[in-house]
């Protein structure tokens, strides 16, 4: 089992009479890719604000490496962090922005030197010393900012949406450059994104919230695959979430026809969700499958193609290497290990999100 | 075609701009004295402002006054924009609404309430109650100029310095005041120059003897404007110029960088922004050096004298400094009412004042004077025995005051203009002269013309005489070009005008600079007027005072007093000891008895009777 580092304790937070955090607990270990995921307003921000030092929870203690620091000054945190917005001193040149916290502590200079150099070549931008942040590319600037922040040698590096701001493939190529940093420098990293495919792609540990609580914690796996509410699979990725009832262990009947599955305990005749992800739903010929359906809408996807099945009075969503055209009478099949049963949400924030974010 | 006219129409907006800029700055190179004439380049007026205390202290007091409400201000202005930010939008408009008030609000409400507001609290109003009142109005102004941009800065930056280990203060200095240091220094130049302009606010919060450039020049206009003051609002335009420039050059770099930071880079090492700091800061500290220089060499034994304008030679002032160690703070009143108004606001404001003979018997039945000490003043023997006899008649005794000048009124004309002869008030009333006939802009003087005309006394309290003189002077109003005070010399000898009432004293002085002028004392007779200096109850240097009034008594003292004032001496040393003979003779200057005998002296009529003026001068001055 790996260390513990940071610990949050029954957290709760308001702003103005809203609750943002409502006893939130979280753990986070040493050399960890965690990552906050969540729409907007989920209060994930806010969990890394009070990490880093500028918010103070209403209620709770934060630990850190076994010390309280709920009440601590963000200058005397053994952290330091990434922002949205790069925040930098558009002031300074690039070195003087990377030598501010060195010389806040009165490194020497060669030290401080070193350290510049180091980091610019850690985050592929060595030559650019003397250059102005109002000169560099979003990217860049975002590198400045990281090694900026990463040559005081925090324990711990909180980087709030930092590619936020970026386009698509620097998004892309920024996320590789992120895994191989936080590798390099074997520490650990606390990200907050909105964006579920970079949460997917980059973290050792997934963190999902909505509204102020904690829906599901997991590595990227188990929060892909098996989702524990209809929140959280409607979240991570595109799914087709369906109302179901739970005839009996392992026997599930979605839309008025059973399918086998491997779920157990819900009870018998329970009303359920099930998340059948698209690239798990099979198409095959009229007479080989279990639903029968007819094929709406194709869109190319490059990878693979997007289809849209009328079946069962519900419309599903395919991902398909295999072309059916429009209008193709098919049968849906599933196999059971594909098929994730969860219990009807209990609150607001377990339901799916309506709006996109 | 087009552009031509746009060309033409902007070319007459700037006319409309700045010729009257461009006049004055003319006129501060005229040699001579009349706005009518070019005289020739001179740069004799800005030498004498050179040479002038007052106004060097002025001029000290108002960039003194503006550099210190400035820091004050941009200090307190930037960390309420700075402060408002961590506040939610809504509270935050509302505070900024609130703060903007002062600088909506007419200034002449924002001036009386900080002088009352004073008043209350018993301040002393003088430098500090004026720097105080600047500081407040300032603060808006450099709100208005830094939260725009305060609102564009990313929180975020702060944070991060904060998250590098800053502390809170060094974290603000280093990341948001950089970004906000051009809106900073547009603020503080904008509260710089408006510190500099502002009359209005300053003149209710100083007190007496302390002014600024404004306030100053306020003063001067009132007495007639001297070229001086041409020379003196030329520096302020071009001071304000360059400072306006400053900060407009100061937000286009900044437009500038915004677009090529590599330029940025270039310019760092030496910001334009830099250069106008420390060009502020060394113009800041010779101020300093000069005002704190002054202030060191001062005795803490001052005198505060209060006298009507260009009433004395200013190099007598700076003698018996010299000589008695006393340090003199010097003030110029318009008229006798405006000093007595000054009094009952504040009698111990001054220890030594030269009223007029009616006033002083009005300031001893208001109990205002204090008797004076003849051992002290060994010097008054040299003052002549008729005159201290005519002062009988307002001071009886001689026990509270010592004449300093004497004279007539009469009717100054110009030769040129008038043909007939000016031995009546009536010429006055000519209608052949409309419009080139001045009158005096003072109840008594402007009462006694119409009263003498009439054959009534000038002191006459009767109803009916004052109706009937109040009348005569609305019927005249048509002919009268205007209602003046010491501009009538001016205008007199810029030949604006054919007639004025005048005093005597102003004759010589007038005659000098334009021959064609000449002094008449109608034969109905007029006012003989004696202005004596008096210690106030009230004074909190009466030693001071005692030794002021003998000095001023000393013949050779009195001559040169007469040398430049031109009002006929009552010190009889002094006029043996003028050299030219048609000086020393003059009728208009020393007139003989037979003049004398048809005049009187006036009283004071006693609240009634100054209540009974006051009105019929209202109805005249409004016309029914």
């Amino acid at each position: 089992m790996k260390k513990e580092l940071i610990r949050l304790e029954n957290v709760s937070k308001s702003y103005d009479g809203e609750l943002i955090l409502d006893d939130l607990s979280l753990t986070i270990h040493e050399n960890e890719f965690v990552t906050l995921l969540g729409p907007s307003g989920c209060g994930k921000t806010t969990t890394l604000r009070i990490i880093g030092g500028f918010e103070t929870p209403d209620k709770g203690r934060v630990i850190f490496d076994g010390e309280d620091i709920t009440s601590l000054a963000p200058n005397k945190r053994q952290l330091n962090t990434v922002f949205q917005k790069y925040a930098l001193f558009t002031h300074m040149d690039v070195a003087e922005n990377i030598a501010f916290g060195l010389k806040i502590k009165n490194k020497p200079q060669d030290y401080i030197e070193d350290r510049i150099n180091y980091a610019l070549k850690l985050v592929n931008l060595s030559g650019y010393e003397h250059r102005m942040p109002g000169s560099l590319s979003g990217g860049q600037q975002q590198r400045v900012a990281i090694a900026r922040a990463i040559v005081n040698e925090p324990k711990v590096l909180l980087l709030d949406e930092p590619l936020g701001a970026l386009d698509l493939k620097l998004r892309q190529d920024m996320q590789y450059e992120l895994i191989r940093l936080k590798e390099e420098l074997g520490i650990t990293f606390i990200y907050v994104t909105h964006d579920q495919e970079e949460a997917l792609t980059m973290s050792d540990h997934i963190v999902v919230m909505n509204q102020g609580y904690i829906q599901q914690e997991g590595s990227p796996e188990d929060i892909y695959n098996e989702p524990e509410n209809a929140f959280v699979a409607d979240f991570i990725g595109d799914s087709n979430i369906i109302k179901a009832t739970m005839v009996r262990d392992e026997l599930v009947n979605i839309l008025d026809t059973d399918f086998i599955c491997v779920d157990k305990g819900f009870g018998e005749n329970t009303p359920v969700d099930v998340v059948i992800r698209p690239e798990d739903v099979e198409l095959v010929e009229r007479g080989e499958g279990t639903l029968p359906g007819r094929v709406s809408h194709v869109i190319f996807k490059g990878v693979h193609y997007e289809m849209e099945v009328q079946a069962g009075g519900y419309a599903w969503l395919v991902h398909s290497t295999r072309l059916y055209e429009t209008g193709k009478e098919v049968d849906i099949k599933v196999d059971p290990f594909n098929i994730q049963v969860m219990n009807k949400p209990e609150s607001e924030d377990e339901e799916v999100l309506s709006v996109d974010d | 075609m087009r552009t031509k006219l746009e060309k033409i129409y902007m070319g007459i907006i700037f006319v409309f701009m700045y010729a009257p800029i461009l006049t004055l700055i003319i006129l501060s190179f005229n040699s001579s004295k009349s706005r009518a004439r070019w005289g020739g380049f001179t740069l004799q007026w800005y030498i004498n402002l050179i040479n002038d205390n007052s106004v060097l202290n002025a001029m000290a007091n108002t960039l003194i006054i503006a550099l210190v409400s400035t820091v004050f201000a941009t200090v307190i202005g930037t960390l309420t924009c700075v402060g408002l930010m961590g506040l939610k939008r809504r509270s935050r408009t509302v505070i900024m609404g609130i703060t903007n008030i002062p600088m909506i609000n007419a200034d002449i409400v924002t001036g009386i309430s900080l002088m009352l507001l004073f008043k209350v609290l018993h301040f002393e109003t003088g430098f500090i109650t004026v720097l105080l009142a600047h500081i407040t109005f300032n603060i808006p102004y450099v709100m208005l100029s830094v939260m725009p941009r305060m609102k564009t800065i990313n929180p975020n930056i702060y944070e991060a310095a904060l998250d590098l280990g800053a502390e809170p203060f060094y974290a603000f200095r280093k990341s948001v005041l950089p970004d906000l240091m051009p809106s900073v220094i547009a603020g503080a130049l904008m509260a710089f120059t408006m510190s500099i302009d502002d009359f209005i606010i300053t003149y209710f919060t100083k007190g007496s003897g302390f002014d600024t450039i404004s306030t100053k020049i306020y003063n001067e206009v009132k007495r007639g404007i001297q070229p001086e003051i041409y020379a003196l609002s030329s520096i302020i335009f071009v001071i304000v110029l360059i400072l306006l420039f400053a900060s407009s050059r100061l937000r286009q770099r900044q437009a500038v960088l915004k677009k090529d930071a590599a330029l940025y880079k270039v310019e760092k090492k030496m910001s334009r922004g830099k250069l106008v700091l420390i060009s502020a800061a060394s113009m800041g500290i010779i101020l300093l050096a000069m005002y704190f220089g002054g202030v060191f060499t001062r005795k803490s034994n001052q005198l505060f004298v209060y006298n009507a304008g260009e009433y004395i030679d200013p190099e007598v002032i700076e003698m018996f400094e010299a000589e008695t160690g006393i340090e003199v703070v010097y003030d110029e009143f318009e008229t006798p009412e405006i000093m007595y108004a000054k009094m009952v606001q504040n009698d111990g404001a001054y220890d030594v004042i030269c009223p007029s003979d009616y006033m002083i018997e009005k300031m001893l039945d208001a109990g205002m004077l204090q008797e004076l000490d003849p051992d002290a003043i060994p010097n008054r023997k040299y003052i002549g025995e008729q005159y201290l006899k005519a002062a009988d008649s307002f001071d009886p005794g001689n026990r509270y005051s010592v004449p300093y000048c004497w004279g007539t009124v009469g009717i100054l004309y110009n030769t040129n203009m008038v043909d007939d002869p000016v031995t009546s008030w009536d010429i006055l009333w000519d209608e052949k002269y409309s419009g080139q006939i001045l009158m005096q802009d003072s109840i008594r003087d402007a009462f006694t013309v119409a009263l003498k005309r009439n054959g009534y006394s000038l002191n006459s309290t009767d109803p009916a005489e004052l109706e009937k003189a109040a009348e005569d002077m609305i019927a005249q109003r048509p002919l009268v070009q205007a209602y003046v005070v010491d501009q009538a010399r001016d205008k007199m000898i810029g030949g604006e005008a054919a007639l004025a009432v005048i005093y005597s004293g102003e004759v010589l002085y007038t005659q000098r600079e334009n021959p064609d002028l000449e002094y008449s004392v109608p034969d109905e007779g007029t006012n003989v007027w004696i202005d004596a200096w008096v210690v106030t109850k009230k004074a909190r240097n009466p030693e001071a005072a005692m030794k002021w009034i003998d000095f001023l008594c000393r013949p050779e003292i009195a001559l040169m007093n007469f040398d430049f004032i031109t009002y006929s001496t009552p010190n009889e040393a002094a006029r043996e000891m003028i050299e030219d003979e048609d000086i020393r003779n003059s009728e208009a200057i020393f007139p003989d008895e037979s003049i004398l005998k048809k005049c009187e002296t006036m009283s004071y009529l006693g609240e009634e009777g100054d209540a009974l003026y006051n009105e019929m001068w209202k109805k005249v001055k409004s016309g029914n």
